[in-house]
This record gives C-alpha cells, sequence and structure tokens, in this order.
C-alpha cells in the first residue's frame, strides 16, 4: 500500500511529529504509515484523512 | 495523567525489585546456578522496564502519547511469541538438561528457564515490532 500523507503533510506544512499529535499517535507511526510498513487501523486512517483535510481514499492508495 | 501513573509505578517497582534482590545476595554466602539464573531474569526484567519507561518518556515530553495502537500491536504480537517460546523452553530446558547431563532439572530451575526464555523472546520481539513496523 502507498499512501500520499507525506505530499499533504507538505502541503499543510506539517512534520510529522506534528501530524502525530493532531491524531494522537507516536511520530514513528506515521513514519512507517508513510513508509508503508504499517497499515493503520480505519480509525487511525480516518484520523489522520481528517487532520489533513482528505479523504482515505485520497491518502491511501490500493495495489489492486 | 494515567500514563504518568505507570511510569511512576514502574519505575518505584524497577526499584525495589533491585534493592530486595542486591539485600538477598549481600545476605546470601554462596552462590548457586539457580542464583545466577535469578540474577538474569531480574536483570532482563529490569533493563526491560528501563526500556519502556524511557520510551515512554520521551514521547510524553514531546507531547505525544505514550502508546498507540501500533505499540499495543507490537505488545500482543511479543506476547504470542513469548507465550510460545515459554511452552518449548518448559519442554526443552528439561530435554536439553536430560541430554546434556543424564539428569532431571529441578522444578523450580525449570521455571527459571521458562521465565527467562519467555522474557527474553518478548523483549527481544518487543523491542524489533516497535522498531520495525508491522
Amino acid at each position: 500500500m502507498k499512501t500520499r500523507i507525506k505530499e499533504y503533510r507538505a502541503r499543510y506544512d506539517l512534520t510529522q511529529e506534528d501530524l502525530a499529535r493532531k491524531v494522537g499517535a507516536r511520530r514513528e507511526t506515521i513514519l512507517f504509515i508513510e513508509k508503508g510498513k504499517y497499515n493503520p487501523s480505519l480509525s487511525l486512517a480516518h484520523s489522520i484523512a481528517k487532520a489533513l483535510n482528505a479523504t482515505i481514499d485520497e491518502l491511501f492508495i490500493f495495489d489492486d | 495523567m494515567k500514563e504518568k501513573m505507570t511510569i511512576v509505578v514502574g519505575a518505584g517497582i524497577a526499584v525495589l525489585v533491585i534493592f530486595t534482590f542486591a539485600f538477598y545476595f549481600i545476605a546470601k554466602e554462596t552462590i548457586e546456578l539457580f542464583d545466577i539464573v535469578s540474577i538474569l531474569i531480574i536483570v532482563i526484567l529490569v533493563t526491560t522496564s528501563i526500556y519502556f519507561i524511557w520510551d515512554r518518556l520521551k514521547n510524553l515530553k514531546a507531547g505525544l502519547p505514550a502508546q498507540d495502537e501500533r505499540l499495543k500491536l507490537a505488545g500482543y504480537k511479543a506476547g504470542y511469541y513469548g507465550f510460545i517460546a515459554a511452552i518449548w523452553s518448559a519442554i526443552g530446558s528439561n530435554l536439553g538438561y536430560n541430554i546434556l547431563f543424564d539428569q532431571e532439572l529441578r522444578g523450580g530451575l525449570v521455571v527459571a528457564a521458562v521465565v527467562l526464555v519467555s522474557g527474553i523472546v518478548f523483549m527481544i520481539s518487543f523491542i524489533y515490532f516497535s522498531r520495525k513496523g508491522n
């Protein structure tokens, strides 16, 4: 799974730590999600999407 | 508040364990194999506690949660591996001792081996999963 979180973060000038604070996760978790090494729960994915003013579909790209 | 309380209680327990064992070994005249295993167990428990406390404090200071869903998942996975290791070490320690020394291992030592092996496996797998991701 690929993500566009980094791109959206840059758009709002947010660091990984800022985003982590907003969604109540650890910085490493955001890092692993961005690298595709961790698949977040639906709840966390929703929080990230909300924090970045995007939808889950826009942030997470699934390879069919 | 709950997270801070957990850290304080964890640190307190770690200190108490160290003091208890220090007094125990000062009072003891001879050190046996069982004592060496006990020391190893204590070292593992205290090292793990210190690592967890340091890691949580670091995050709390940065205004981040001490634990999140990924870390909880890492804990569950590590617990599973620790459980499997406990089962196999219960069988393996006695069997290995029997093959190597042609003797039965004392019950207390089997328990010590189970705690030691499962503790090490839990600690290594938790650190591995929390540093690697999925």
